[in-house]
């Protein structure tokens, strides 16, 4: 299915040679000219680059482990420590943000979960899993602070991409 | 005299020495992937002063076999945890840790190795000091203490008068009073009530205190006392009091690993820690360890032999004190704290303070604004007054400040540029001012600005005309190269369009305080700021729009071991990650076709960096700011008077920073774009839309999704949709759609 519709694609781009050059549009405006939009071609880079580890190395793992093992303790200040140890070896890693932000939503402290699960939905671009948990964590901020209407959206766009 | 005895002994009853808190930096985490050669693993150790060995032996001790390290790792006291002394086997290849191994030969995960200490926070009297336990004493010391200054201590009463009668005899000959004849005890009592001032009624009331502290007290509590009070070295205006610091001023690592000329050293510096300096009178003090060693031997507290071969060993003393000594970074730590805790808590109540301060980036840092400062100087001489500088290194997604340097001599403990120099932020201002336009949906990095003449008519009639660095007007030019170049008339006409309030409420979002005054100058960076200011502003950009209070402080430990106040790190969202990902990706632009081009020439290749340069009105300020997948660092450059340097940011604190950059060894900035932002292939100098092979100026930049560019002529673009096209656009969504 997915091969189908990535042929049907390159079959519609190559049309798009095709479809002739003409000549340009103005060239010098002060502003985006509003007007026809051009074919749009696809995108030369990935939307994420190459190297970016899809999954948490074994130091960063070892250091959640233990981080969930103090949080189930009740140990939320140590807890936090040990998810910014694991931060500090993977930064890039959205899920540990969640995990960072559950820790603070477990503190009372909603805003700061808040604006982790943020941080975490920037960093997992392309990754639905890790927004599905971002969206559930935003969800339990606003639930906490007694936004009921906006955590039911938010729980609905995490249970949109946990059904993915 | 009664009641002297009665009070004196009750104030050491009572006694508590004042603590000073001791400051540990970040602690190094080990991991298998973690970029250390083994050379940089050994060189870590010896930081922490461990000794390499070819048999390991105690705790602090290491052992290299190819790419193999043994360590015997000491019991160490972090912020979250404490561990055991154990054994660790690191296996490191030639560009990174490969394993980790425990004594027992399983795979250990992480492990960190102690944190260096960096300094105390002593009170204004300059009294520095760790305070050991009796435990904590290697027994040589104690040892050597009576066999050198009070044979007969343990029988004594407080006082020897054998020992003073022989004194009073070479005082007689030798015509002055001298040191000598005071028992430990008395030492003590001079140290902890008395001034040093030796007159004869002095000397009877020590006597008199003396005596009545060894009746009330055991041996052991006065040598312990004694341990822990007595002076040992001046630095500065900290006096370095008690065996346990003087073992970390003087070798940089704890009492109980000194060997016996070490000891026989310190025992050496109790009698005159100013005439037996062992970093100003090495001859002197090597004479005198010797006599030391000689002494025990002849006591028998140690063998002839053993005192031969420690007698040949040299003084072992570390060139500068403890080899850590960052007065910037303390300082910002001492402000941190300040606000949280009474100057007594500090100085009096033994807590461990655990920092952000990684000693390799501080190193890379103090390393590099030395260096090119020297360099910068060769080619323009200003009075006979030396150019100086500023760094902030930060980690940006925690914020955590990991160096900070206050000027060119690293080691002095005064003006503290990084902190308080206050100076015009210059083109550091334009990133702020294109996010704004970004953020407004009215422009993009494609969108053409007009470079051209602007003549403002300010309140009070005077006439505002900028000009770029340059002098030339350049017409209309893409966002991209206004940036990239940082073309000061095309910033003016984009801020002036947007609005002042708008730019000011930018720079406030990302953590200005108090926020810029609203003048047309502000656009072009008339706002002062400190290289510390700079950097929360920068780290903004450089954490995807989150900010995160920079922190210098993580966790604060009370002596008894307990958390007593933790530092956690905190984000804000304060822009959207779809327009920082757009103006991150111009900061790219801007190293690799703008101001910041030069780096590429320093930095390692394909090392992905953005970041933007400054320069402030005839060159007063010298700035550069940017950021790798890794780390942020900010660096000013100029002159403490205010006398113009001559240099562009480009030319004076670009090279520095990416001489830290490169030596820091990050990561590649490589932020995922957000959904909603596509890669658009622009030519940088028309901001049209080209194609791969139709274009030899073409960029490709972070575009808004459907952002309608017109295309280059003869690339191939029509300038009409047709229901092809528009299918086309759709079908290609939602592929995308699908495929993530």
């Amino acid at each position: 299915m997915r091969t189908a519709l990535i042929l049907l694609v390159a079959i519609a781009l190559s049309a798009c040679a095709l479809h002739g050059p003409l000549p340009g549009t103005s060239a010098a405006g002060t502003a985006v000219p509003a007007g026809p939009q051009p074919p749009t071609v696809a995108p030369e880079h990935p939307a994420t680059p190459p190297g970016r580890p899809a999954q948490m190395g074994p130091a960063a793992s070892a250091l959640l482990a233990q981080a969930h093992a103090q949080a189930n303790a009740g140990e939320y200040v140590a807890a936090g420590a040990t998810l910014e140890r694991a931060l500090r070896i993977e930064p890039d890693t959205p899920l540990l943000w969640v995990e960072l932000g559950r820790v603070q939503l477990a503190q009372g402290n909603a805003a700061q979960a808040d604006a982790m699960g943020r941080k975490a939905l920037a960093l997992a671009s392309g990754d639905g899993e890790a927004q599905a948990a971002a969206w559930t964590l935003i969800a339990g901020s606003l639930r906490a602070r007694g936004n009921t209407a906006e955590a039911v959206e938010a729980e609905r766009r995490a249970a949109a991409l946990t059904a993915h | 005299m009664l009641y002297l005895g009665v009070s004196v002994t009750r104030t050491f009853e009572g006694r508590r020495w004042t603590l000073p808190a001791q400051v540990y930096a970040a602690p190094l985490e080990l991991y298998a992937g973690l970029a250390l050669t083994p050379a940089d693993l050994a060189h870590e150790l010896e930081r922490l002063h461990y000794r390499r060995v070819t048999q390991l032996e105690r705790p602090g001790t290491y052992r290299v076999n190819g790419e193999r390290i043994d360590v015997a790792l000491r019991p160490a006291r972090f912020a979250d945890e404490t561990r055991d002394a154990q054994l660790l086997s690191i296996y490191a290849g030639a560009g990174a840790i490969v394993s980790l191994k425990d004594a027992a030969g399983h795979d250990v995960p992480v492990i960190r190795l102690e944190p260096l200490l960096i300094g105390s926070i002593f009170p204004s009297h300059g009294e520095d000091r760790i305070v050991l336990t009796p435990q904590e004493v290697p027994p040589l010391l104690p040892a050597a203490l009576k066999a050198v200054e009070d044979r007969r201590f343990d029988s004594h009463r407080g006082v020897d008068p054998q020992a003073i009668l022989r004194a009073l005899w070479v005082d007689a000959r030798a015509g002055q009073i001298e040191q000598g004849g005071s028992t430990l005890t008395q030492q003590l009592v001079r140290s902890y009530f008395l001034s040093s001032r030796q007159t004869l009624g002095r000397k009877l009331r020590e006597a008199v205190m003396a005596v009545a502290l060894d009746a009330h007290f055991t041996k052991d509590d006065l040598m312990n006392a004694y341990i822990n009070e007595i002076f040992l070295g001046q630095d500065g205006n900290r006096a370095i009091h008690g065996f346990g610091l003087a073992s970390q001023f003087y070798f940089g690592k704890p009492l109980g690993e000194l060997d016996l000329p070490e000891i026989a050293l310190l025992v050496a510096v109790v009698r005159g820690p100013s005439y037996y300096d062992p970093r100003r009178h090495a001859d002197r003090v090597l004479a005198r360890r010797n006599l030391v060693l000689k002494e025990l031997a002849e006591q028998h507290v140690v063998s002839e032999a053993d005192a031969a071969d420690a007698a040949r060993a040299p003084l072992g003393v570390t060139p500068r004190p403890a080899g850590a000594y960052y007065p910037a970074y303390l300082d910002f730590v001492r402000r941190t704290l300040r606000r949280d805790y009474h100057d007594e808590d500090l100085t009096q109540a033994g807590l461990a303070i655990h920092t952000s301060l990684e000693p390799r980036a501080q190193d890379a840092a103090e390393r590099s604004l030395e260096r090119e400062l020297a360099r910068l100087d060769h080619l323009k001489k200003h009075g006979g007054e030396g150019l100086e500088g500023a760094v902030v290194v930060t980690t940006p997604q925690s914020g955590d400040v990991i160096a900070i340097v206050g000027g060119r001599d690293v080691g002095y403990d005064g003006f503290d540029r990084a902190l308080d120099a206050r100076r015009a932020m210059g083109s550091l201002v334009k990133p702020f001012i294109y996010l704004t336009a970004l953020e407004s949906g009215r422009y993009n990095a494609a969108t053409i600005v007009q470079d051209q003449p602007v003549d403002l008519k300010l309140a009070g009639g005077k006439h505002w005309r900028p000009e770029n660095f340059s002098r030339d007007v350049n017409g209309p030019v893409p966002v991209v190269r206004a940036l990239a170049e940082s073309l000061n008339l095309a910033t003016v006409g984009v801020g002036l369009d947007l609005g002042l309030p708008k730019v000011a409420e930018t720079l406030a979002r990302f953590g200005l305080d108090p926020p810029p005054e609203q003048l047309p100058a502000m656009l072009l960076g008339a706002v002062n700021v400190t290289p510390l200011e700079a950097a929360q502003l920068y780290n903004g950009l450089a954490n995807g729009g989150f900010r995160n209070p920079l922190r210098a402080v993580r966790a604060v430990i009370g002596a008894g071991g307990k958390a007593v106040k933790a530092f956690p790190v905190q984000v804000t969202q304060v822009a959207t990650p779809e327009a920082v990902y757009q103006l991150d990706r111009l900061l790219v632009e801007v190293m690799d076709r703008g101001t910041g081009r030069a780096a590429h020439a320093i930095l390692p290749a394909q090392l992905v960096v953005g970041g933007k340069s400054g320069t402030s009105s005839e060159y007063r300020d010298s700035w550069f700011a940017g950021f790798s997948g890794s780390d942020l660092t900010v660096v000013w450059v100029g002159y403490d008077d205010n006398a113009p340097t001559g240099f562009t940011g480009s030319a004076g604190a670009l090279p520095v920073w990416a001489h830290i950059m490169a030596d820091l060894g990050g990561s590649s900035w490589s932020a995922p774009r957000p959904e909603g932002v596509v890669d658009m292939d622009i030519e940088y100098g028309t901001g049209l839309r080209v194609l791969p092979g139709c274009s030899d100026d073409r960029v490709t930049l972070a575009m808004p999704a459907g952002a309608q560019v017109p295309g280059k002529p003869g690339c191939g673009f029509s300038d009409t949709a047709s229901p092809l096209s528009t299918f086309l656009e759709r079908s290609e969504r939602w592929v995308h759609a699908l495929v993530h």
